[in-house]
């Protein structure tokens, strides 16, 4: 299960470089791209910064119960904008918007190789997860802010040897 | 003129003044030294971004330091403030680099206080001249 989180976030990163490299934070003073796992943070974290991508990792469960051990498990991406100061928070929409594409670019093709990074480095461990297309929420409006959370339903086969 | 006479806003290193003047009323109220752990500069690898390496971190003592109880969150989980001297945290914060010593502040870990580690939720200052004085902390567990 971790290899399949850990292979989902990094490739959704390695893609997010690509298409969109001018989008980067800066956490604990190192830049990297806008994506971030919420549960690999410290605890002691701040509040999500705006202009990035939150990975949240929700249940996970028998994707066809009847049918073998494909597991399928949720994946929520949140980000919020408060636009730019130099346009008064007006591009707060276009702002979104742009988050919106990023998310849609880095989602497919939706699957990828699933490696076991536990060791520091990738190891292949010959399969692929997959996924389903975003599903795009509302916007949630709460000033300054404008966000949305997009879900994501991950499907992965299960290793048993693998953490 | 009078140097009675000489507006107090044209007085030159009248916030030096004050800020020594906290410093010392710090001094007078116990001075006592608190740990602030700061983090290392992250490495920004795919290690650390998949939460397998942690961050490193160091601890740092700052003196004069006051530190009050307050009220408890909601929630019953204990709150500080603590009270640092601007004078003592400077050099500190010039020896790392730093200009914005609240956001400093606000990115470290937290503050050590009876053993446990606290982190920092909020963080305002006392000025006077576009001098700092006082840094206030609040803490919570």
């Amino acid at each position: 299960m971790q290899a399949t989180k850990d292979s989902f976030y990094v490739e959704l990163r390695d893609r997010l470089t690509a298409v969109d490299p001018q989008r980067t934070i800066t956490i604990d003073g190192a830049t990297r791209p806008a994506i971030v796992v919420a549960e690999n943070e410290p605890p002691t974290a701040g509040p999500p910064l705006c202009d990035a991508l939150y990975l949240h990792w929700g249940a996970a469960r028998p994707a066809l119960p009847a049918a073998g051990t494909m597991m399928e498990m949720e994946c929520v991406i949140s980000y919020r904008t408060k636009g730019t100061e130099a346009n008064a928070g007006l591009d707060r929409g276009r702002g979104l918007a742009s988050l919106d594409t990023d998310v849609l670019a880095i989602c497919l093709p939706p699957q990828t190789e699933k490696c076991d990074y536990s060791s520091g480095t990738a190891a292949d461990l010959g399969s692929t997860i997959f996924w389903s297309l975003p599903v795009f929420s509302s916007l949630v409006n709460a000033p300054p802010y404008l966000g949305r959370e997009v879900s994501v339903t991950v499907f992965f086969y299960p290793e048993v040897n693998q953490p | 003129m009078p140097e009675t006479d000489i507006p107090i806003s044209m007085v030159p290193g009248r916030g030096q003044a004050l800020r020594r003047h906290a410093d010392s009323y710090l001094r007078a109220l116990g001075g006592r030294q608190i740990t602030l752990r700061l983090a290392d500069p992250s490495s920004g690898d795919t290690s650390s971004q998949l939460g397998i390496t942690p961050p490193t971190s160091e601890d740092v003592q700052i003196a004069p330091a006051v530190v009050h109880v307050i009220n408890p969150n909601d929630d019953g989980t204990r709150r500080l403030q603590v009270v640092l001297s601007a004078k003592a945290l400077q050099p500190i914060a010039d020896s790392y680099g730093v200009t914005d010593i609240a956001t400093w502040l606000m990115q470290s870990q937290g503050v050590f206080y009876r053993g446990r580690l606290m982190p920092i939720r909020e963080v305002t200052s006392n000025s006077f001249a576009d001098v700092e004085c006082l840094y206030f902390l609040t803490a919570t567990e």
